[in-house]
């Protein structure tokens, strides 16, 4: 679903992501995880478009980002780190804006949009502009509008910053539902005890370098602590 | 006060050190001579006006009897002028700086009393909003200084005394904003800039009506000669700052320092006094008004799901830029209250074609008015690129933060920029046909030049907005507070610089056949074919500059932007 080969991505001389290979089967939910400025935007960017590697080649669905960026777009529902929306239209209007922009369908639009506000307990806020709304609405929001479309895969940049512990559970048992829908979700995150909870499989990156895969069990047991959690882990991993 | 100074300096101190010498500080090579070339362009644009305000100078002292009473009612025209635009810009600078910059939340959460706040925004604000204004009408007073041959003190008191106009319209308008803020309910912001702007427009034409610039040029319509000097020579009002300022410049001129003096000495108590007003006002309500400010403006009326009229026909991504574009436009203040200014530049600039003295005119009026009309041509597509640069350069730019949506989308740069190009093409095509049409009807042109003008605006707005769209997305500006501003900027300027450039192209290009035809038909003859085939060419390249000026810039901008992160 998600085929990653020798990503690479310098900020001119400063190299942020190097040499990343990365296969994600069909609904398997990955964690990417790693210290502050460890480059999990700057992968995450390059994944949903918005940025061109340096070298190295993306498939999304077998699509090559490079070779036709919309079709290959058109299966991602993509949530930044920062929930940056058009302010001055309300949380409706912005669902809509994004269905026209991905072509969903006008007949059943207004029935998933509700369905999604719903979800996101958003529904009641629906003609709110949204610069009244809080940073958490406005995360909520964007992954509301990111499953507008039913992506085929979805990558999501530091989803838990700013929910509060409901909306946390919450996406944690809705990612749970998509993967077993046959939903590939690549997800970053620092926190580690979200990555333990929901993902099937994780990747430790430090600086720009993927230095571990595997499973929660198999990364305690690489890093030599036995009976170690996951912190004490990714702090031998990293350090 | 203990401490007020220190207080103040320490806010202003993130100001002072982003501002280095920009040729100094200069992070590359290219970000180097980009500096330079604006430097230099605003450099020549200064001389530029001094050579004018020169020529103009002379000219007019080399009329007997009139000259000098001439110069010093476009004197008082100027200080009037500048003091009213010292005035609209503060307004929109302060209320900006007071209430809506984005730092503000920071700097309020700081251990400092409002009016130190206050004060420190003020004097950024100050500076903000007048810089530009006193550096540029400088050049005329020089001009005038040397046409007189001035001494020092001619130069230095003027100076001085229009840095005080600057800080009395920063005064009145911080006091203005801070009263309407207060007053008007919280969530209101729009209706503010609704009443600002309103009264804006208002004072401007007041203002342009107080000077009947008409009146210059048309002696006629005074019984006598006498009448006519009276009414030049007619003192403005002493209550006015303006007339301080002018009086000082005046008097300095004529050599007689010490009423200078005293004027001068007016204007800058006054400040004293103005600045003395603002911190009390300060104190008493503008950190309540500040957190009034705070809410957000959505609960005036709630923005009930509704499918937008007459986009029906639209479908996926040119249905929802179409729809996103008007209705962030209509409610975001910033914007739309712009509207209001082009409305009263518009109002003004069709005005002044109604006074013209056309029957009164001693060169043959047939001829007259074609030369108007292609004048008129000229000037309404600067005013299109004016109202372009406004609107269409900052299109891009005004996706700010949300610039990753169109970067994630399924959509490619270069279809969003062709939406892009239509949502904003067709208003300033509807726009600018109505005033060259307008006009033209005011000016009692034929139809030929009728149709020329027509067609000429036809073929030459794509272009200008092609410009605007295409150099906007090649020099994005996604962090700027106000989108409209970013037209001061480099690929700003280059836009303009273009534009004119283009204008003037077609109008040169027009001119000569037009002549041919025009001589043609006044002698009833008919044209050579030599003169056909100029026509023929000239056209042509029109045509062919026209269809080059809208696809090249846009995929100047389409390359830019694809390399710009979001
Ligand atoms: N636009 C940029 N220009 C230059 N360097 C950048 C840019 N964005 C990120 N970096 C650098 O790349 C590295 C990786 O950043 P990022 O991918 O944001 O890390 P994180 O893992 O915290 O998300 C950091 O060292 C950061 O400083
Ligand atoms: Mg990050």
């Amino acid at each position: 679903m998600i085929h990653l080969e020798n990503l690479t991505k310098k900020y001119g001389e400063f190299t942020a992501v190097s040499n990343l290979n990365l296969t994600i089967p069909k609904g398997e939910i990955f964690g990417f995880i790693g210290p502050n400025g460890a480059g999990k935007t700057t992968t995450i960017k390059m994944m949903g478009g918005i940025m061109d590697p340096t070298s190295g080649s993306i498939d999304i669905c077998g699509i090559n980002m490079k070779d036709e960026p919309e079709r290959a777009k058109k299966n991602i529902g993509f949530i930044p780190d920062r929930p940056y929306l058009y302010e001055k239209l309300t949380g409706m209007e912005f669902l809509r804006f994004i269905g026209n922009l991905y072509n969903v369908d006008n007949k059943s639009f207004t029935g998933k949009a509700e369905e999604k506000l719903n979800m996101f307990s958003l529904l009641s806020w629906a003609d709110e502009l949204i610069e009244s709304y809080s940073h958490g609405m406005k995360q909520r929001l964007i992954m509301a509008a990111a499953l507008l479309h039913d992506p085929e895969v979805m990558i999501v940049d530091e989803p838990m910053v700013g929910l509060d512990p409901v909306a946390v559970r919450m996406v944690k048992d809705l990612f749970k539902h998509l993967a077993g829908e046959g939903m590939t979700i690549f997800m970053s995150t620092h926190t580690l005890k979200v990555a333990e909870d929901v993902c099937d499989r994780i990747g430790v990156i430090n600086k720009g370098v993927l230095i571990a895969t595997g499973t929660v069990g198999e990364l305690k047991k690489k890093s030599l602590l036995v009976d170690a959690d996951l912190e004490d882990a990714f702090i031998k991993l990293t350090t | 006060m203990p401490g007020f100074l220190d207080d103040v300096l320490i806010l202003l101190r993130p100001r002072f050190l982003s501002f280095k010498n920009p040729l100094v500080a200069a992070n590359s090579k290219k970000e180097f001579y980009r500096n330079l070339f604006l430097g230099t362009a605003g450099f020549l644009f200064w001389i530029g006006i001094f050579i004018i305000s020169l020529r103009t100078l002379k000219y007019f002292y080399r009329i007997e009897g009139l000259g000098d009473i001439l110069v010093f009612k476009l004197l008082s025209m100027l200080v009037l002028t500048s003091f009213s635009f010292l005035i609209f810009s503060s307004i929109l600078t302060s209320l900006s700086k007071l209430y809506l910059s984005r730092d503000l939340e920071l700097v309020h959460s700081m251990p400092v009393s409002g009016n130190r706040i206050f004060f420190a925004r003020w004097i950024e604000s100050t500076a903000d909003s007048s810089w530009m204004v006193v550096i540029y009408t400088l050049p005329v007073f020089v001009a005038l200084g040397v046409v007189n041959k001035a001494g020092l003190f001619f130069y230095l008191n003027t100076a001085l005394v229009l840095l005080s106009l600057s800080f009395i319209a920063s005064g009145i308008s911080s006091v203005l904003v801070m009263a309407a803020v207060f007053i008007i309910p919280a969530g209101r912001m729009k209706s503010i800039l609704l009443f600002l702007g309103f009264t804006l427009f208002l004072t401007l034409f007041m203002v342009f009506r107080m000077l009947k610039p008409e009146q210059l040029v048309d002696p006629d319509v005074f019984a006598t000669v006498v009448v006519y000097l009276d009414t030049l020579k007619a003192p403005s009002s002493p209550l006015l700052p303006s007339t301080w300022v002018y009086d000082s410049i005046k008097e300095s001129l004529s050599g007689s320092l010490r009423s200078s003096f005293f004027h001068s000495a007016l204007s800058w108590s006054f400040v004293s006094v103005i600045i003395f007003i603002n911190i009390l006002i300060a104190d008493l309500i503008y950190r309540r008004g500040f957190s009034k400010s705070q809410t957000a403006s959505s609960r005036v009326f709630r923005y009930k799901y509704s499918d937008f009229p007459f986009t029906g026909f639209l479908t996926g991504a040119s249905r929802a830029f179409v729809v996103k574009e008007i209705k962030t436009f209509f409610r975001d203040q910033t914007q739309w209250s712009q509207l209001l200014l082009i409305g009263a530049l518009v109002i003004i600039y069709v005005f002044n074609f109604s006074v013209l003295p056309l029957e009164r005119a001693p060169i043959k009026t047939i001829y007259l008015q074609n030369l108007l009309a292609f004048l008129n041509m000229g000037l309404c597509l600067f005013v299109l690129t004016a109202v372009a640069g406004r609107f269409a350069y900052p299109a891009v730019s005004s996706e700010r933060d949300a610039f990753w949506l169109v970067k994630a989308s399924p959509v490619k740069i270069k279809t969003i920029l062709w939406i892009k190009f239509f949502i904003y093409f067709l208003p300033l095509l509807i726009l600018s046909e109505i005033l060259i049409v307008a006009t033209n009807i005011i000016l009692q042109v034929d139809a030929f030049m009728m149709a020329l003008s027509f067609i000429s605006v036809l073929l030459i707005v794509p272009g200008i907005v092609s410009i605007g769209i295409g150099f906007g997305a090649a020099y994005p500006d996604f962090k700027s507070e106000n989108p409209a501003q970013s037209v001061t900027s480099f690929g700003g300027l280059l836009f303009m610089m273009i534009c004119a450039g283009y204008i003037m192209a077609v109008i040169i290009l027009e001119a000569g056949p037009v002549y041919d035809i025009f001589m043609a038909s006044v002698h009833q003859r008919s044209m050579t074919v030599l003169q056909w085939l100029r026509a023929v060419i000239s056209f042509s390249i029109v045509i062919v500059i026209s269809i080059l000026a809208i696809i090249l810039p846009m995929r100047f901008g389409e390359k830019g932007l694809s390399k710009v992160l979001p």
